[in-house]
């Protein structure tokens, strides 16, 4: 059997409180911040202590899936990913890494919250800082209400099972195929590798998707497609969450 | 300044394991090194190492069906474990 060894190809720079960063932070003067980072970047023993050096209380916590405490992964895109409250209490969300695949993990995760908080990146490679806000998941939030809605409505609905094993969840797929059984609707279970939208089209019987692998598939591809395609999760409890996102 | 890429560890690996074929996964980010990745471990121990072309998108996406080309080991860059529970 194939062995697997991670690399975590962790940053040699330094991550430091200066320039762009400080600056937006003596602006906004936070009390208090959720701190997540990347597995490149998830050295910040220093920043944390030059952080609350200058008054400012940090946040931690172990993402539900990440296997470092303060490491953020893409999946940990739910409020309960984080046990402990903290983007509630805290006064500021702040990202160490690159790019916007984790960051919008955390926006994500408050989508079915009143008040969404803006996420502060800061790239230490770059020195930049950007905020993201609600705007920045407002379409997939409007493609995730308009496919339950769809997917509600669905008689004939097709679950896709991975077969990537850290994607596999065939347990809660066949749970789900039984309960939607159960409510009168044709189910079919679908096995594959990747999910590419284009062989979706292959199978017009089908009126509703269901994607049972990474549950960004389900908030962040199906902007870029027509077809109706739910996340595993979802599909248990579809008007439940549609009130959630209100 | 760049990203430890931790190639020591990678051949001490090889070698202790006394591993003969090695497959490489990199985020997009890293796929520019692949050539000098593959060089180093290739002149450091006795194994054929192969690049994967495809996805890198987390420890969750790991190649399969490498036990039919004898692949011992695949070294995944980018990534550390992660915890899978049912949804």
């Amino acid at each position: 059997m194939t062995r697997a060894l991670f690399i975590d190809a962790k940053w040699e720079g330094e991550i430091k409180v200066s320039g762009k960063l400080q600056e937006y932070l003596e602006k906004r003067k936070p009390k208090s911040i959720a701190l997540f980072s990347s597995v490149q970047f998830l050295d910040v023993e220093d920043f944390v202590l030059e952080l609350e050096n200058a008054g400012i209380r940090v946040l931690r916590t172990k993402a539900k899936r990440a296997f470092s405490p303060g490491q953020i992964l893409g999946c940990d895109c739910y409020a309960d990913c984080f046990s402990d409250g903290i983007i509630d209490e805290c006064d500021l969300i702040l990202y160490v890494g690159d790019g916007m695949f984790h960051p919008k993990a955390l926006l994500l995760s408050q989508s079915r919250s009143s008040r969404i908080k803006p996420v502060v990146i800061f790239n230490p490679v770059s020195g930049g800082v950007e905020e993201i806000d609600k705007d920045n998941i407002e379409k997939q939030v409007l493609r995730i209400k308009r496919n339950l809605r769809l997917f509600m409505n669905a008689n004939s609905i097709g679950i896709v099972v991975s077969v990537k094993p850290g994607q596999q969840y065939l347990k809660s797929a066949n749970e789900l195929k039984e309960k939607l059984k159960s409510e009168g609707k044709r189910v079919f279970i679908f096995l594959s590798d990747s999910i590419d939208s284009c062989e979706l089209e292959n199978f017009p019987f089908v009126e509703a998707w269901v994607n049972s692998a990474c549950p960004r598939i389900g908030t962040d591809d199906v902007v870029n497609s027509d077809k109706v395609v739910v996340n595993l999760r979802e599909a248990f409890s579809p008007l439940e969450v549609l009130e959630e996102l209100g | 300044m760049t990203y430890n890429l931790e190639l020591d560890k990678i051949v001490e690996e090889i070698k202790e394991k006394e591993v003969k074929q090695v497959l490489i996964q990199l985020p997009d980010g890293l796929k520019p090194r692949a050539g000098e990745i593959v060089e180093v471990i290739e002149k450091n121990t006795d194994a054929s190492v192969f690049i994967w072309l495809g996805s890198c998108f987390g420890a969750c996406d790991l190649p399969l069906g490498l036990d039919i080309l004898k692949i011992d080991l695949t070294v995944g860059f980018g990534h550390n474990r992660f915890l899978k529970e049912e949804w």
